[in-house]
């Protein structure tokens, strides 16, 4: 099951402290839509009302064209995978895969038969007899996934569901997750502050700041023509391009900006003679910081081709191409 | 050294057990005082307490107010637990505080202050009172043990079954209380365990009806004799019982 997502006006305050400010979002259903952001800029805030947990203070959320106001955590078409698994250690991953299954009524064969399913899917179903505490970190999240999938909920919501696994084990999740959201077709929305994550696995982007939706678009809008300085920030390292090199204004309030890929020894905007003054290698480019001559010496990062790599300390003329105009954090 | 230190061993054994092993051993005393030399071995004393009605009552008595009492403080010091756990309100900390306070206070005192109240209410002292009392000395070890054992674990697990559908009654039975199984017994022996062996409390709030400890108190008054110290097996044979009961349901369990 799949269902769209409408966010209308969402505002919501813990006292004083404004965590979401006049939210206006659409998921279309069968999206993979990441949330991204600091900690503390909202998202899982978002999150929770969205399942049902908090009650906004201003605004609504509609799913699949219902407004769900008035429809609590226990009955909305949503399930959570939460960060820390939130297994329950007394069942055996059948019993805790078929939990919602037997909240809503259905007999033990037919309900063990969807989780013995569910776990086939993950590919944990010769452990279903085990408990939670006989498997590990990785193995865990994928009953929760399939635990909250078995009820073939509308809109599944996962809570920076890697955030414990290591890196090499979060990669490989990151791909199943995707390969599971498109075998389902279910409407995921998943929050995490790792902006690699939420290239690698989603359809849309909304970046978050400070209570608010900056940016919302495919990875590669979102990445190649940000809207804001945050938001580029946040998606990867930027380079300040001058006015003057540009040789136009940029406007009010908005600035240039380049990506470390479009920083080289040639280009459409020269940045004038800069040294080399450290250079790492990186398997697919050298990535390089430049000091230039003049101008009291402002710094660059870029990423230059293998091999074409200047020398330490060696002055080269440097250049920028098609930078993005950005409106300036306020 | 290594046989110094296994003297020691067995020398704090003796120290701990030898008062029970006097007592249990001149329960089947044959002769008319509970005192060397040991002749015997006879059950007459184990006899003549179990067809004592006063006794036998005394110990159903016991059991009642023990098991009633401890359920009592159990529900109550659940739902002190579960709502100080759950929700957080201005003053949890005192309130806590507050409720574990009692645990500091001597059992006389708490008995004495439960008697100036139910004295000015009307009640009379009776086992109901009593298990009131066991209730008011019980309910902050069951409440301190509980909230113990609730941590973010719980709440996240109790979230997780509500997004699933669970009702809040669902969530309690099928959730909540297998997860917190282990220290809910713990809390329920030790306060059936605590009850039946409480003596204060029941000699001040009792009068017709009276609990075992009551009943042995007043037949200790007339002297030593082997009676008492069968009536003294049996109810350390039924602490020996609870242990077990405890051992094999609370520890086995919280070790898989």
């Amino acid at each position: 099951m799949t269902a769209n997502v409408s966010l209308k006006a969402l505002s919501h305050n813990f006292g004083e402290f404004q965590a979401l400010d006049d939210i206006n979002l659409e998921f279309a259903a069968g999206e993979f839509v990441v949330l991204l952001g600091p900690s503390g800029c909202g998202k899982s805030t978002l999150l929770f009302i969205l399942g049902g947990f908090l009650t906004p203070t201003e605004g609504q959320v509609w799913i699949g064209g219902q407004d769900m106001s008035p429809v609590a955590a226990k009955d909305r078409p949503t399930t959570t995978m939460f960060q820390d698994y939130a297994l329950f250690p007394h069942m055996t991953l059948r019993d805790n895969v078929g939990f919602g299954l037997r909240m809503r009524g259905q007999g033990k064969a037919k309900r063990n038969a969807k989780a013995d399913e569910m776990l086939d899917l993950v590919g944990l179903l010769d452990k279903a007899g085990r408990k939670p505490h006989e498997l590990s970190g990785g193995q865990r999240q994928r009953v929760a996934l399939a635990r909250a999938l078995a009820v073939e909920p509308e809109v599944l919501l996962l809570d920076e569901p890697l955030g414990a696994l290591d890196l090499k084990l979060r990669r490989q999740m990151q791909e199943e997750l995707k390969i599971i959201q498109r075998k389902v077709g279910t409407t995921f929305v998943h929050v995490t502050h790792d902006q690699e994550e939420a290239m690698a696995i989603a359809d849309r982007i909304a970046v978050m700041n400070n209570g608010k939706v900056e940016h919302a678009g495919s990875p590669e809008e979102v990445y190649l023509r940000p809207k804001t300085l945050f938001s580029a920030n946040f998606m990867g390292d930027l380079n300040m391009i001058p006015e003057a090199q540009v040789g136009r204004a940029a406007g009010a309030g908005t600035v240039y900006a380049a990506r470390p890929e479009n920083i080289g020894l040639t280009g459409d905007i020269s940045l004038g003679d800069a040294r080399l003054t450290e250079a790492s290698f990186f398997g697919t480019y050298h990535r390089c910081h430049f000091q230039t001559v003049e101008q009291g010496g402002q710094t660059y990062v870029a990423h230059l081709p293998i091999g074409a790599l200047p020398l330490e300390d060696q002055t080269i003329p440097l250049f920028a191409s098609s930078p993005m105009t950005l409106k300036a954090d306020v | 050294m290594r046989m110094l230190g296994w003297l020691y061993m067995a020398a704090i054994f003796v120290f701990i057990f030898l008062p029970v092993i006097v007592l249990v051993l001149f329960s089947f005393q044959d002769s008319r005082l509970p005192v060397p030399p040991f002749d015997g071995p006879t059950l007459k004393w184990y006899g003549q307490v179990l067809a004592d009605r006063g006794m036998m009552e005394a110990l159903r008595n016991s059991l009642a107010v023990a098991i009633i009492s401890a359920a009592v403080a159990l529900l109550l010091g659940f739902f002190a637990a579960q709502g100080l756990a759950r929700v957080k309100l201005p003053g949890s900390i005192l309130m806590r505080g507050l409720l574990i306070a009692p645990m500091t206070v001597s059992y006389l005192i708490i008995a004495l202050g439960l008697l100036t109240v139910f004295n000015n209410l009307g009640f009379r002292p009776s086992l109901w009172t009593t298990g009131i009392g066991h209730v008011v000395i019980n309910l902050p070890l069951c409440f301190a043990i509980l909230f113990a054992a609730m941590g973010d674990h719980q709440k996240n697990a109790e979230r997780a079954a509500r997004d699933l559908g669970a009702s809040d009654l669902q969530v309690l039975f099928l959730v909540t209380a297998p997860m917190l199984k282990p220290a809910l017994l713990a809390a329920f022996f030790l306060s059936v365990t605590f009850s039946w062996d409480e003596f204060i409390i029941a000699f001040l709030l009792t009068r017709f009806d009276v609990t075992l400890p009551v009943e042995i108190w007043s037949m200790l008054r007339s002297g030593l004799s082997p009676a008492t110290n069968a009536i003294g097996s049996l109810v350390f044979l039924v602490s020996i019982v609870i242990l077990i009961l405890l051992e094999l349901t609370v520890f086995r369990k919280s070790k898989t």
